[in-house]
Order: C-alpha cells, then structure tokens, then sequence
C-alpha cells in the first residue's frame, strides 16, 4: 500500500495544489453567499431562488464550477487530514488512514460528478 | 527505463551497531512558535473535507427539485451550519493567505529558458486571480451580474 501511495503521488498531490488553489478561489465566494449571505439575508431573497439556482447551476460552466468547487477541496482536505494524523503521532496507521481518506474524496469526486450531470 | 524505487530500498536488512536517539517531536510542536501556523495549515484539511461534502449535499439538493432546495435553504439557517460556515471562511482565507505567500518561494530558478517572475509579481497576479475568481463568482451568486 505504502509503494501504491507513491506512485500515485504525483496525481495526488496534482488534485491537493487544484484544492488549496481552485478550491480556495471559489469556495471563498460560495460560502460568503450560500453559506452565509442568504442565511443571513444578506443577498436578495431572488438571488437563490430554484429557478435562478438551478438555471446557473445547470449551464456547463456552471457544472463545471460547481464540480470543481466540490471535489477540489476534498483532495486538499484529505491529504491534509492524512498529514494531521501522521504528525500527531499516526505514522504507523498511514497505510490504513491514507487510503480511507483518499477513497472518501474518490466517492466525494465521484458524487461531485453525479450531482453536476442529473441538474 | 527506470522504475520507481520501493519505499524501503535503502533500509539495511538488519539494525546497525551505532545506536541512535529515538525521533522526538521539536519541543515547539504542534502548536507554539512557527509549528502554529503549520499545524493549523494542516487542521484546516478537516474543514476543507467537510466543506465539500456540504456543498455536495447542497448541489445534490437543487438537482433534487424545488422542495428539497427550499429544504437545504432552511436548514443552511441553522446557528450550527453557520458557525461552520465562518470558521470555514475564516479557513479558506487563511489557506489562501499562507498558500499565496509561500507559493513564490516554491518556485525553480528556470523554467526551460525562462525565469519566473520575481515573487511580489507572482505573489500580486495571485491575489488579483483569488480577487478576480472570487468577487465575480460571488457577484453571480448573489444575483448582482446574470
């Protein structure tokens, strides 16, 4: 497992920098108005309404962002949590935690994929 | 054509006679002087982690119809979902800040012919793109533009 997580780490660590990059851009402004602007009532109430959310939500730029926003961060947020584990003194569990994190983001990448096509 | 090395190649098949300290964590670690900023960096995965799942569960919601939008709505209202919400804004700004910062550092002398940008040029275009990125997206959302 531990030759396995080698070789895969270039990929890995191509979709991590895409989660702490892409991810950060864009999860910056989702949270700022889906996750607490129109709680909040800070937008305008019309701002996410269905129709309008689901109109940009369903463009192919819009997939394509909203897929982007949703599996990026996982693959940051997995290897991270991976880190987090070794460093506070789990380095012996790694061939067990690593894969279990990386196979959540996969289902999480996957689902992300799922949820973008039937809009 | 070489192949990959395995992970313990270089690890002799039997303990040396010169005895060695066991690893000790620096006395700094996790949480004080400069390991602060790096444990925290590292933490922020957790939240990342649980942030896409949440965003999943939202878009999974507004492919589900009307009903389960209003739904997902009401309960993103929730005290809980929105202290979640700002430690994870308080997150990504704080990944985004150390991230920009240390990305420049990163970079190779060359790259082919070409040397980069020096660092305040890289450090500059990145926060223009984060600005950029995230102030259009966030104008779209909030129904500002489209």
């Amino acid at each position: 497992m531990k030759h396995l997580l080698l070789r895969l780490e270039p990929v890995i660590w191509l979709l991590f920098g895409g989660g702490i990059m892409v991810g950060t851009m864009l999860m910056t402004a989702w949270i700022a108005v889906v996750g607490l602007g129109a709680p909040m009532g800070l937008v305008p109430a019309d701002a996410l309404a269905f129709e309008r959310a689901h109109a940009l939500g369903s463009s192919l730029i819009g997939r394509i962002v909203l897929a982007a926003l949703i599996a990026l961060p996982l693959w940051k947020g997995a290897h991270h949590t991976r880190h987090v584990f070794i460093d506070m003194g789990g380095a012996d569990r790694d061939a067990l935690v690593a894969p279990v994190l990386y196979l959540l983001a996969i289902a999480g990448t996957v689902l992300a994929i799922a949820a973008v096509v039937r809009l | 054509m070489a192949r990959a090395a395995h992970p313990d190649a270089m690890k002799p098949k039997s303990p040396g006679r010169t005895r060695t300290a066991p690893p000790m964590a620096p006395g700094q670690f996790p949480f004080a002087g400069r390991y602060r900023a790096y444990t925290l960096f590292d933490w922020t995965g957790i939240i990342y982690l649980l942030l896409g799942f949440v965003a999943l569960r939202v878009v999974w919601a507004l492919g589900n119809g009307e009903g389960a939008w209003q739904s997902i709505q009401g309960q993103l209202e929730n005290p809980l979902y929105l202290a979640f919400h700002i430690l994870s804004l308080v997150s990504v700004i704080f990944v985004g800040v150390r991230f920009f910062r240390l990305f420049p550092k990163a970079q190779p002398p060359r790259i082919g012919p070409l040397k980069p940008p020096p660092g305040p040029v890289i450090q500059a275009a990145l926060y223009a793109a984060w600005v950029g990125v995230a102030g259009g997206l966030a104008l779209v959302l909030a129904g500002g533009i489209f």
